[in-house]
This record gives structure tokens, sequence and C-alpha cells, in this order.
């Protein structure tokens, strides 16, 4: 019931009202925790994970953040079901595939959430619309002085606070952006960027999260260094790297408006003509499509009857996982086809 | 790079190579191409002439490949003995298949171990962000510095230097005393 509650109602943070929003779609700031003296979740039997997440749980109860979150048991969930969490965000990959103990806390925008039990006892992370990283991590930041008031984490002057994996030992803190860059991929320069970027120690990944393909253009920077630096400073570093990509795609924008503005415009109106009129439509074909009209409704200011918060809302209620949710029940593909056809009918039709 | 996961493999017995199908096979590695498995073996001068040098198989987005390497890379013979963590009982061999840690104890037991390890992945090994309020005394004078640091960083952003210098002092005196 929760869950088709929530396939209801968009995240906050696909908005699209936060600074560089046409371009950058969300950042987010995740902090891995651990309690002292358990063993980190991997290794440990069920009677330790039982024991930390009652910690955890009862830290959460005292939390002005975090009281009137929702609570999920990820161990009754269906696979789709934690799919539809993957896709929004609030868990990992690793995660949904986790049997019992395992809980998800996350308040109604889906702006602050945390992991019990994932691969540390805690992962909390927050989301934002936009380019606004630094308040991404003040957000955690509070919300994990909140919880520590009432939890003992792992931690050790040298190394920090002590993470499950040594790739998050120190701040545990990943630092990362979510970028709509189709005009870099059509001009074919995005290959030479990932490579550029991934010298700089940031990573690349898809719109649905860790471990999803990249889809519809979207690529996402994050910090690959957790020791040795403070949280601002990697906060900067990954700013400072993302507005330059930004600035990229802006000044590839242009050109492809330049020199082939007509052609841009003919895909944009094609990829809108069949978005409204087509009664059968696959997730890959949806995404790719409003990949398109995003980059028409942001850039060339075509559709004036659409929103930027429309569109990427649309890219989140359109997947296997969130339309089954949604019904409330398993659905076969070609039944899928035809209600997500119906979905992006209505949607964009009722926009005008 | 999405889909691909490339991993070197050690052959049992001696492999032709598969290009000019005269040499013996020195490249051996398997590709994880869309969920198959695909083997393929080379030798050095088709292996060369395709471009497969040793970076070749550091996967820039891939860390756990990046991080089997490095501890197969790290550990030092004579230690790979049978020490191991006395609260999760996580050994070195642990560490080597999963890439994972077991608990905050092991890095303490398994310290001589994790230091090389860390360096690799992180560059430097002393930590210089966020300390948590509870804690030990040692910790307490770390979360002391650490928000002696921020509040510096906001004073040199004002440009009140002289305040800034003060600070500056007071957390060096502060790193002495360790």
């Amino acid at each position: 019931m929760i869950l088709q509650e929530m396939a209801n109602s968009a995240s906050q943070w696909s908005r699209g009202d936060g600074p560089e929003g046409e371009i950058v779609f969300s950042c987010r700031v995740r902090l891995a925790r651990n309690l002292e003296g358990f063993t980190f979740p991997p290794r440990a039997h069920d009677s330790v994970l039982r024991d930390v997440s009652d910690k955890v749980l009862n830290a959460v109860k005292k939390s002005d953040y975090l009281k009137n979150s929702r609570l999920i048991n990820i161990s009754e969930l269906s696979g789709t079901e934690r799919r539809f969490l993957l896709e929004r965000h609030l868990i990992s990959l690793e995660f949904s595939a986790e049997g019992s103990h395992r809980f998800l806390v996350t308040e109604k925008g889906e702006v602050i959430s945390l992991m019990i039990n994932e691969e540390d006892h805690l992962r909390l992370q927050s989301i934002l619309s936009g380019l606004q990283l630094m308040d991404a991590w003040r957000l955690s930041d509070k919300v994990d002085d909140e919880l520590e008031q009432n939890l003992d984490y792992a931690f050790l002057p040298q190394w920090g606070y002590l993470t499950s994996c040594p790739t998050n030992t120190g701040t545990g803190m990943r630092a990362s952006c979510m970028l709509h860059l189709p005009a870099l991929v059509a001009t074919h320069r995005i290959d030479e960027l990932l490579k550029n970027i991934s010298k700089l120690v940031l990573g690349a990944r898809g719109l649905y999260g860790e471990g999803t393909k990249s889809q519809g253009d979207f690529f996402q920077i994050s910090n690959q260094v957790t020791l040795g630096l403070g949280e601002e400073e990697i906060v900067d570093s990954v700013e400072r790297v993302t507005r330059q990509v930004v600035g990229q795609e802006k000044r590839a924008r242009e050109m492809l408006l330049k020199r082939n503005g007509t052609q841009l415009k003919d895909q944009v109106g094609r990829a809108y003509g069949t978005l409204v009129n087509a009664y059968l439509m696959s997730s890959e074909e949806a995404i790719s499509l409003l990949s398109k009209l995003r980059l028409g409704v942001v850039s060339l200011h075509l559709f004036p009857h659409l929103s930027i918060q429309a569109l990427n809302e649309l890219f989140f209620m359109i997947t296997p996982a969130q339309l089954q949710v949604k019904e409330g029940k398993e659905m076969a593909p070609l039944d899928r086809a035809g209600l997500r056809a119906k979905i992006i009918r209505e949607r964009l039709g009722e926009l005008k | 790079m999405v889909g691909k996961k490339k991993t070197i493999i050690i052959p049992k017995k001696k492999m032709i190579c598969q290009v000019c199908g005269e040499r013996e096979a020195t490249f051996h590695f398997k590709e994880m191409i869309n969920g198959q498995v695909k083997e393929l073996h080379l030798c050095e001068i088709c292996a060369k002439e395709k471009g497969l040098s040793e970076t070749f198989f550091v996967p820039s987005f891939s860390l756990s490949n990046l991080m089997a390497g490095l501890t197969e890379l790290e550990v030092p013979l004579f230690q790979e003995t049978s020490v191991s963590c006395p609260h999760c009982g996580l050994s070195y061999e642990d560490i080597k298949k999963t890439g994972k840690i077991g608990c905050s104890l092991c890095y303490q037991a398994l310290k001589e171990y994790l230091t090389p390890l860390l360096e690799r992945i992180q560059g430097k090994v002393r930590h210089f962000g966020k300390v948590p309020r509870r804690g030990k005394v040692k910790d307490q004078r770390e979360r002391r510095i650490y928000e002696l640091r921020k509040e510096l960083e906001k004073l040199v952003r004002k440009e009140e230097y002289e305040r800034a210098a003060e600070l500056r002092d007071e957390i060096r005196r502060l790193e002495k005393e360790k």
C-alpha cells in the first residue's frame, strides 16, 4: 500500500526546479556509517542484523528529520517492488537482493532516506533537484548529527568512518550529480569526456540508479576518493567538474542548433508526435523519445505547454516496475506497453 | 563501458593464439558480454597488435575489478599466514576474495595489510573530514580540530585573516598533542 501511494506521487527532487535544472537532473550526497562493535552486514548473523536494525530504528524515531518517515521492510517486498525502489534511487542494487532485517526509511518527499543493513549498517542520503550539492551535503550532515546522538559510530581518527568496502572508508561519502547530456551524445563528444572525467577519478552511471545502464543520455558524475579530503572539498570538486560538463553541454547545444537547427527541431517534433499518438510504447523507446523532447523543451523552447517538471516526472512513471506497482499487479509486456502509451498521451495531452 | 567485464584467467593447459593460430597464447582473459562469458587467448604479438596492453585490464569504471587486482599485488607473502580478525574472523584471504572488510575491529587487526590497500585505492590514508561528536576522549580532540577547520575555512572566505590566524595556531597546537 505504501508503495502504491508512492507511485502516485513523484519524488520532490524530480521537479527540475533546482539551479542548472535544465541539464543537472538531480544531485545526491550519501553517507556510509557503521555501529561500533557490530559486524558489518555482509558477514553478520541474523541476530546481529536484528540488534543493529533495532538500534538504528530507535535513533530514527528520535530524529526530527526522519520520525514521520515511511518504514519499509525489504524482505516483505516482491522483486518488482524492490526494482521500483531501486529506480526511484531509494535503494541500491545490492540491497534489493538482500534478505531479512533490511529496512528502508524515507521521508515523504523522498529527499532524505536511509537504508538499514545494506553493505554498511547505515546508508543515509539526501537528493535535491538540480545542482545544489553543498546543500545536499549540509542536509545529510544534519541528519547524520541527529542520528549520531543515539548511535556509536565505528570511527578511527586515522581512517575516519570505518566501512565495509575500503572504497568508502574515511568520509563514507559519495557526492554525485545526474546530468542530461543529449547534445554531447549527439555530437559524439561524450566518450572522450567520460574518459577525461574518469581520469579525475569520477564515474558515470545510468538514470535509474546504481548498476543500471545509461539510457536516454543520462550520466552520473561522482567522487571516487573518500579519504584524505574534507567533505566540503569533495563536494566542491564534484561541483566544479559538473559545472564544466554543464558548460560543454550548453556549448554543444548551441552548436547543434546553429549547424543542424532544422534537423534538431524535426527530431524533437517527431519524438513529440510519436509520444502523443502511440498506443503501444516500450520503455526503451519512451525514454529515448522523452530525452529528445526534454532537449527540445528546455533548449529550443518548443511545446511551451510542457514543463521540465512534467517531463522529469514522466521518466519515473513509465518503467515496468513503476507501472506495475502503480497498478498493484504483475502485467504482461504488451499490457505494460499499452498502459505506458496511455499515461504518456494523457500526461503530455492534459498539459495543453 | 556498460555490460562488459574483463577478468584475467590462467588456463590449466597450453593454449594456441586464437588470432595467428601459431604462437603460444600468453594473454588469457574472460569477458562478460550481455551475460555470456567469452574467453580470449592471444599471443603477446597479436595482443599488442590489438592494442591490449596491461593498462587494458584496468577498466576505468569498475572499482571492484580494480580492487581484485590490487589485493593480489599487495599481500606480502610472510603475512599470508593465519592472521585473522579476533571479532569476526575475517582473514586476508577473505578480503582478497570479496574486497570487503568484516567489522570495525578488522581495521586494527589487519592494519598492516589494509594500510597499503587503502593507500592504493584512496591515495591518502589520513582522514580529514567529519568526526563524530560521541566517542572516545581521543576522538573528541579530533572533533574539535574538525570544527575549528570548518570555522577556519569560513573565516578565510570572509577574509577575516586575523581571527583565521588565531584558529590556525589553535589547530596546530591541538594536532601536536596527538
